[in-house]
């Protein structure tokens, strides 16, 4: 049976592509307006729109590369995968290029690679394979083994540092793990235990990574830098009101009071041209989206693959949730970008590549019925 | 690569887990409609009426740094205007890209400027222009003009730039600002990039005093980001004006007197312990500072052996020498253990244990009284005096005096210089103080090291009646007496007599004129210890870095002014003989030349014995 059989082409879930490409074309649309400017000097600069399009087909081609075998194969890469990604994310601190005062970057000359993105994968493919083998709920033994497995490498993101990536890894595999289902003792004792470790975690950080983490929870304290993002982003937000101000007519943004108008605060651009009408309708998209990553995980044909979509649910879940909510100002400021609206290049293929997986997962839920 | 898969048995998908994930969704999706709503309906107007005062922005105002005058207003630090590219982060689309295309323009290393966009970022408020590069040179300035209009964010700043008119004898006094580092930005939040701070000198310990306060103001901008009207909310307060002691002139003098020699001159006004000229040479130019100085100007400046950034007035430390005698003799009569007519026969050498100690007179000095023993300089004397003293009492009357401790002077990093006791040495190298050590420290050499400063200080308490004064570069700033000598009156006079004896009959004999009393005490200061005082050779025939110290310590008073003059040239051989004529020439500065008469007569003087 060849790979691409007609079977899959039938199959491919057409709601989810839609919703795929009228989230990204908000985000482009979003993007125009979001970037004013034009550079002179002779050499025009291209605009974040533009750029945009442009890893968007380059994810594109990711997404339907992913398509292309079997996910089951994914079995097999998961392991050399998390080594590798090991590796990769050792080496950073040892010949990591710094870019914005952080090592995230290896450079190879030709190219550069992060890591932090090859973790992301290593855990949804190594999560759903440990996850997917048994059928009971999750035991104590079970639990240790998997956070033994996937800690060390988000730890590690974590101190390149890369929180909003290290976070994303921890609670796409702790959405997972509750997807999966804990055993009723288990899920009680956690229930107590985690609350109390969070705080005993604090001791083991360093000075600085307290402050940073005190400022994530009052703005306050950082009243120019994120203090103020939020303040500006509610501004914009808020004054949207019910309509919106119109497309290119949004003065916050046009004005720059915005801060990362094209990145983590993008959404604050739309809801300010959009107005509410249009933010709840962006937020129907994207629960939409959810509904339909969450309908693949229900509809596979396999427990590896029904995790695969769920690991994709809750990466896409939690980067929305922390996202809009920081920019709604009910959530402490991080570092996470809303996926398909804000401007980044590996985040983009990242998360078309991610869809690729899910796609190939639901295209394949009737084959082996078959064969 | 086209495996075929058994499907897994069971259950494919966790029931539980399904219901999780709708749940979820629904709670998302409620939790954004009921904030979006609270924000864009519910106070929405509230925040519409915030975004249109958000077209207002605040920008600081630079406030000058204040002048630094001489005693006679002569500017000595000014404020020239300079240029800045500056970058306001919410104006600019592109950070990366537009910082590349301003390495482009001025050959800066991208990187650098990255980093300090990145170290800048942290510290600037909202819509405020962060320095990228300080002191544009004006062609930069005409590049960056030409080509910085078409890219939105960079901007030109003008801002102030100190520029020290005298530059190189006042380098030590005045010091010079740079850009403030990352650990000055950190400790103080009123600074922000490209803030320019007091490094050195009195720019740097009167920082606080000469820096101003920023002023505020708000400026209305439209649609487009373009100004269109501002208001000042808060002016900005310029720092104080400095007036100081120093008479930029004299100091220019008596750095000329030292030019090509390495030494200090202090000259002081003894009642106020004002400095009216402290000069350090070789010397640099602090003008060089305030730009960023070269790496290779640096290396060199750092890197030369004659130390030219070394304050030799305050930073310095050297043994006295005979100029130590005066303390030994003020401590004597403070202490009453002897009276100033005792008697000290001087055969050229004290015997003490199985060493020689040898006055720097060969054939010895007779019988010597205090008076004849200063005037003349004589070792042996001081050795038997010092044994009766013993170091610990020196020690706690020169510690009394000023000495062993920085004098206070307004200028940075002063040296405490040494006054040994038995417990330090203890302390130090876990021996026993010997009678040796003793005698040694009793002519200044040994272990003693003074300051010029800290000598000029304790002459001034000599002359004014006693008050140990902090040396003071401000002129407004009161008179600050730190502690009093113990010393009568009596005992004082004896010894500003003896001094004065000594230029009219003994090692000081060049400082002599007739229209005004100029007391004086010649010192050299051995930097290595040579066995037998036989084997010294003459000073011009030793290497450099051998030769003898030369100091002199003098006060001179004329028509109701009264001065104290300190000395002292690194290697410069005998006291009397090379740092005399300085003195000499800063006297004839400060009261006029001396009478032609009194030329001739100190021409018919014997040679003047030199060697103390």
């Amino acid at each position: 049976m060849s790979p691409l059989d007609r079977r899959l082409i039938t199959h491919i879930n057409w709601p989810l592509l839609v919703m795929i490409a009228m989230l990204f074309g908000v985000g482009v649309l979003n993007l125009y307006s979001a970037s004013g400017f034009r550079m002179g000097d002779g050499v025009s600069l291209n605009p974040f729109y533009q750029k945009q399009c442009i890893w968007g087909l380059a994810g594109f081609v990711g997404m339907i590369t992913m398509t292309l075998f079997d996910y089951r194969y994914f079995k097999h890469v998961a392991w050399p995968l998390m080594i590798l990604t090991i590796i990769l994310l050792a080496l950073v601190p040892i010949m990591g290029k710094t870019v914005y005062g952080a090592k995230r970057w290896l450079d190879f000359g030709l190219f550069s690679i992060q890591p932090s993105e090859f973790a992301k994968f290593a855990t949804l493919m190594l999560g759903a394979l440990m996850l997917s083998k048994d059928t009971g709920r999750l035991g104590w033994l079970e639990l240790f083994t998997i956070l033994a497995v996937a800690l060390p490498p988000a730890a590690m993101v974590i101190v390149q540092p890369d929180l909003g990536s290290g976070l994303n890894i921890l609670l796409l595999l702790g959405g997972m793990i509750l997807f999966r289902g804990l055993t009723g003792r288990v899920f009680k004792v956690l229930l107590v235990v985690v609350p109390v470790l969070i705080p005993c975690g604090w001791f083991f950080l360093k000075p600085y990574q307290k402050l940073r983490v005190l400022t994530l929870f009052n703005p306050e304290r950082d009243p120019l830098g994120s203090g103020y993002h939020i303040i500006q982003s509610q501004i914009a937000i808020g004054s949207g009101q019910m309509w919106g101000k119109g497309f290119l007519e949004g003065t916050q943004s046009q004005l720059r009071f915005l801060p990362e108008k094209h990145t983590d605060f993008a959404v604050a651009v739309f809801a300010e041209e959009w107005g509410f009408v249009g933010a709840i309708v962006l937020v129907a998209l994207f629960s939409i989206f959810l509904y339909l990553l969450a309908g693949s995980a229900r509809d596979a044909k396999d427990r590896f693959g029904s995790f695969l979509c769920a690991g994709v649910f809750f990466y896409f879940f939690w980067q929305i949730l922390i996202n809009m909510g920081m920019v709604l100002g009910i959530m402490p400021v991080v570092g996470i970008p809303l996926p398909f609206i804000s401007y980044g290049g590996s985040a983009t293929i990242v998360n078309f590549c991610l869809i690729g997986i899910v796609l190939n997962v639901s295209m394949r839920r009737f084959v082996f019925k078959k064969a | 690569m086209a495996k075929t898969y058994e499907p897994d048995t069971g259950q494919q998908s966790p029931r539980g887990g399904l219901i999780l994930l709708q749940s979820l969704i629904l709670g998302l999706f409620c939790l954004f409609t009921v904030r979006l709503w609270y924000l864009q309906v519910h106070k929405g107007e509230h925040f519409a009426e915030l975004a249109r005062e958000n077209q207002m922005r605040q920008a600081s105002i630079i406030a000058a740094r204040g002048m630094i005058l001489d005693r006679n207003g002569k500017p000595l630090a000014i404020n020239e205007p300079s240029f800045a590219l500056g970058l306001i982060r919410e104006d600019c689309e592109d950070i990366q890209a537009t910082l590349r295309k301003v390495s482009e323009w001025t050959g800066l290393d991208y990187q650098v400027l990255l980093d300090t966009y990145i170290r800048g970022k942290k510290r600037s408020k909202p819509f405020e222009p962060m320095v990228l590069i300080s002191n544009l040179s004006y062609e930069l300035l005409a590049k960056i003009e030409a080509n910085a209009v078409s890219w939105p964010g960079l901007e030109i700043l003008i801002r102030h730039k100190r520029y020290y008119p005298d530059g190189q004898p006042l380098a030590h006094v005045m010091g010079y600002v740079a850009e403030a580092n990352e650990e000055e930005l950190e400790k103080d939040s009123r600074l922000a990039l490209g803030d320019h701070v007091g490094k050195q000198g009195l720019e740097l310990v009167l920082e606080q005093r000469l820096r101003g306060e920023k002023g505020l103001k708000q400026i209305e901008v439209d649609a487009y980001g373009r100004e269109h009207d501002q208001q000042v909310i808060q002016e900005p307060r310029t720092g104080g004006n400095l007036m100081l002691s120093v008479d930029a002139d004299l100091q220019a003098f008596c750095a000329k007197q030292l030019e090509g020699q390495a030494g200090a001159v202090v000259v002081l006004q003894p009642e106020t312990g004002k400095v009216l000229a402290l000069v350090s040479q070789p010397t640099y130019d602090n003008n060089l500072f305030v730009l960023g100085i070269p790496p290779k100007k640096w290396k060199e400046l750092r890197d030369d052996p004659m130390h030219p950034i070394q304050n030799r007035v305050s930073q310095s430390v050297y043994p006295p020498g005979s100029t130590f005698k005066l303390l030994m003799a003020a401590c004597a009569l403070s202490e009453g253990m002897i009276k100033t007519s005792d008697t000290v026969v001087c055969t050229g050498s004290y015997r003490v244990g199985d060493h020689d100690f040898h006055c720097w007179k060969k054939g010895g000095h007779g019988s010597m009284d205090m008076r004849s023993a200063l005037v003349h300089s004589c070792d042996v004397y001081f050795y038997q005096l010092g044994e009766k003293l013993g170091i610990d009492r020196i020690n706690r009357y020169a510690l009394q005096s000023g000495f062993g401790q920085p004098t206070g002077i307004d200028l940075p990093h002063e040296r405490s210089g040494l006054i040994p006791s038995t417990a330090w040495k203890k302390r130090r190298y876990g021996e026993n103080w010997t009678r040796g050590e003793t005698l040694n420290a009793s002519i200044g050499q040994g272990y003693v090291q003074v300051s010029p400063l800290q000598l000029a200080k304790f002459l001034a308490a000599l002359v004014n009646g006693g008050k140990v004064i902090r040396p003071s570069l401000v002129l407004d700033d009161p008179v600050d007496v730190q502690s009093k000598l113990t010393l009568s009156d009596k005992d004082r006079e004896f010894i500003l007599k003896a001094m004065a004896d000594t230029v009219q009959a003994g090692t000081a004999q060049k400082l002599k004129r007739p229209d005004a009393v100029i007391g004086g005490k010649t010192g050299t200061a051995q930097v290595v210890k040579l066995q037998n005082a036989d084997i010294r050779q003459k000073t011009h025939e030793m290497p450099y870095k051998y030769r003898d110290h030369a100091w002199i310590s003098t006060w001179g008073q004329k028509d109701g002014k009264s001065y104290v003059v300190v000395c002292m040239l690194e290697h410069g051989g005998h006291g009397g003989e090379s740092a005399g004529p300085v003195v000499k020439a800063v006297y004839d500065y400060l009261f006029g030349p001396a009478p032609a008469a009194a030329k001739t007569a100190a021409k018919a003087q014997p040679a003047p014995e030199t060697g103390d």
